[in-house]
């Protein structure tokens, strides 16, 4: 257990990486926002530049396995621990970043949308319901965009350019697949509707059901992935 | 004696190649073992399967009696960290000494900080810009540092310079001294470790070719040079590692130590004497093994060369 | 410094020490440095170096005093010297003396060379 916190603080030796980078990220994207703002007619402001930080922890995601996994073998630390250890920080900074999202929406209600009747935290569709739904959603997402990202590195890791590419095609043909499932039965309309009545929160539990695969085969993949 | 590391006909296979090949070895505690070969001979794999960076195809590695795969009892007291060692993009050399401090229960900051200034290495300095010598520098400062039960170094001396070397063998003589502790020195610039060494293991294209103490492995060879009938009547049916031949000269290394007597014979005969050392007699080793594996000796060679 | 000239370091370390002895530089009775100090000016590995003085110590030319460190032992300088004389004719008259009789030279002629040389030696000494 010991090992596993010390691989946290390993992660966070340099605090820019999984601190201060992603808070520049989201007040540059925010700034950035409130000037097109000042441009555009009040009706159009919405952004979704929330996000920008979401894709950032993405690329965090394929560095902390491309350059700190092979470290930690150097320090001696099983994969298993490295795993956790990785897995863990960044639930507790996605957490973080969740709680404050929900917060920054709510004093964007607060002011108006800061004043200017805009829209940055607190889109109409996640923002809506108890105070959980939106953290959750927010959660979901970004687990889900981190371990995308560390099971894609730790294929290419384990097996190289041609791994990566069978898993791409594979996922690409079960896409595909069920594109042609849906057209060939005529089934547009009902998935469509379908989607239409998903709440966050649904979507907060498709994507957690799709982390926790992905840090299944993230794991299993890890286990034998040389640095 | 008790082992700490044993390894029982360890194979690794490649696709095409076959990077170890029916590997036998038992290490004892507290010695400074060479891992001497060339470049390509195995050395990274294997050590990379004994701290379990790496995978074996066949065999059976222990460590401090253990299989080391996600074993955190015997990784705790192993240090390894690879010539081509991998740092997180945004680190300097600070933040790896920081991190390696987290896991290393013998760490001395004292020592970093001291190598650190001897290396001259710029510790503010991300390592991705550092230069290959102060790379090599940040791996030596780590293991030397860790103070680990077990330490390896990976060809430690890439893109340092003569001085920075020798610097690196002095503090590791001197630290060891200090602290007793099992390193592994894995090397092709034989001729500048030799000395620091108690225990040669030499692999060449997968195999262990040789496994034995420095000492006995100094004592084992010579070269003996003159007219090429003397010289074969001389060495009798003694093992020959090494032939040249010059006109009607024949400079031959055979194996096994001469007598006072024998010694004395070679000079009556005219016959010159040299001692063989370390590199030249790896050298050589290296050479018949890899002549033997295409089928054809040394030995033969000369044979029909007479 | 050492060689690695094919003949194993603890010897070397061992005929080195014995050298110091016999022209002066350790005298008897005086200490002598430990096998880390050793092992750390001749860059070589501590255990060689204990090899090489335990050798001495075996063979009585240096005694350990516990907790304080190894000492020249007395009468150590005449031991040595005496088994340097025996070795003396095989080690450096016979080669001389076949390398003169290769090149032809008398063996009053070689014992001529051999007074112009003491000459020399005393000469510089002067």
């Amino acid at each position: 257990m010991n090992r596993v916190i010390n691989v946290m603080r390993m992660q966070l030796t340099n605090r820019w990486v999984f601190i201060g980078i992603p808070l520049i990220i989201v007040a540059a994207s925010f700034l950035l926002t409130l000037v097109i703002w000042s441009l555009v007619p009040e009706q159009g402001r919405y952004s979704g530049g929330a996000q920008a930080v979401m894709w950032y922890f993405f690329a965090l995601g394929i560095q902390s396995l491309t350059l700190t996994f092979p470290f930690s073998q150097g320090l001696s630390i099983t994969r298993r621990t490295f795993f956790f250890g990785t897995i863990a920080l960044f639930s507790i900074i996605a957490l973080i970043t969740s709680v404050s999202y929900y917060l920054l929406g709510l004093l964007e209600q607060a002011t108006g949308g800061w004043g200017v009747n805009g829209r940055f935290f607190a889109l109409e569709w996640i923002a809506g319901g108890p105070w959980f739904h939106p953290i959750a959603f927010y959660f979901a997402v970004m687990m889900a965009l981190f371990l995308i990202g560390f099971w894609a590195a730790t294929i290419y890791k384990r097996w190289q350019a041609t791994g990566l590419l069978s898993a791409g095609i594979s996922v690409a043909l079960v896409l595909v697949g069920t594109l042609y499932l849906i057209g060939s039965r005529q089934a547009w309309g009902q998935v469509g509707a379908f989607l239409g009545a998903q709440s966050q929160l649904d979507v907060a539990g498709w994507l957690a059901v799709l982390a926790v695969v992905l840090a299944g085969g993230s794991f299993l993949t890890l286990r034998r992935t040389e640095p | 004696m008790n082992t700490i590391i044993e390894v029982n006909d360890l194979t690794k296979k490649y696709r095409k190649s076959e990077a170890l090949r029916g590997v036998n070895l038992a290490l004892q505690p507290d010695r400074i073992y060479g891992l001497l070969g060339r470049n390509g001979a195995g050395k990274t794999t294997l050590m990379s399967i004994l701290t379990a960076q790496g995978f074996a195809s066949s065999g059976e590695v222990r460590v401090f009696g253990e299989h080391p795969y996600e074993n955190e009892r015997v990784l705790n007291r192993i240090c390894f960290i690879r010539e081509s060692q991998k740092y997180p993009d945004s680190f300097t050399a600070e933040h790896a000494f920081r991190s390696a401090a987290l896991f290393f229960a013998n760490w001395s900051q004292e020592l970093a900080d001291r190598l650190a200034a001897d290396f001259q290495l710029p510790l503010r300095r991300t390592i991705k810009k550092l230069s290959r010598g102060q790379l090599s520098a940040v791996g030596v400062i780590i293991g030397l540092a860790s103070r680990a039960e077990i330490t390896f170094f990976d060809e430690p001396y890439l893109g340092l310079d003569a001085v920075a070397r020798q610097l690196f063998y002095d503090r590791l003589v001197e630290d060891y001294s200090r602290h007793p502790r099992t390193v592994v020195l894995s090397s092709h610039l034989i001729d500048e470790v030799a000395n620091l060494l108690e225990h040669v293991i030499v692999i060449d294209q997968g195999r262990i070719i040789m496994d034995d103490d420095a000492d006995t492995i100094r004592g084992s060879a010579f070269t003996v040079v003159g007219s090429a009938d003397k010289v074969w009547s001389f060495l009798g049916d003694r093992e020959i590692v090494h032939t040249d031949n010059f006109a009607s000269l024949a400079s031959v290394t055979a194996l096994g130590p001469l007598t006072e007597n024998e010694t004395r014979a070679a000079a009556e005969l005219g016959l010159e004497l040299a001692p063989v050392s370390l590199q030249q007699l790896i050298v050589r080793k290296t050479m018949s093994a890899s002549s033997a594996a295409s089928g054809v000796t040394n030995r033969s060679f000369s044979e029909a060369a007479r | 410094m050492l060689t690695d000239d094919g003949r194993p370091i603890f010897l070397q370390i061992a005929e080195r020490i014995e050298s110091d002895i016999i022209d002066g530089t350790l005298a008897e009775e005086s200490q002598v440095p430990s096998t880390n100090e050793f092992a750390a000016f001749y860059r070589i590995n501590p255990a060689t170096a204990a090899k090489g003085v335990n050798r001495l110590v075996d063979d009585g030319i240096l005694y350990k005093q516990r907790g304080i460190g190894m000492f020249v032992s007395p009468g150590a300088r005449t031991v040595l010297m005496q088994r340097r004389r025996e070795k003396f004719f095989d080690q450096y008259v016979q080669p001389l003396t076949r390398e003169a009789r290769k090149l032809g030279i008398e063996p009053d002629e070689l014992a001529e060379m051999i007074r112009q040389g003491e000459h020399a030696l005393q000469g510089g000494a002067q």
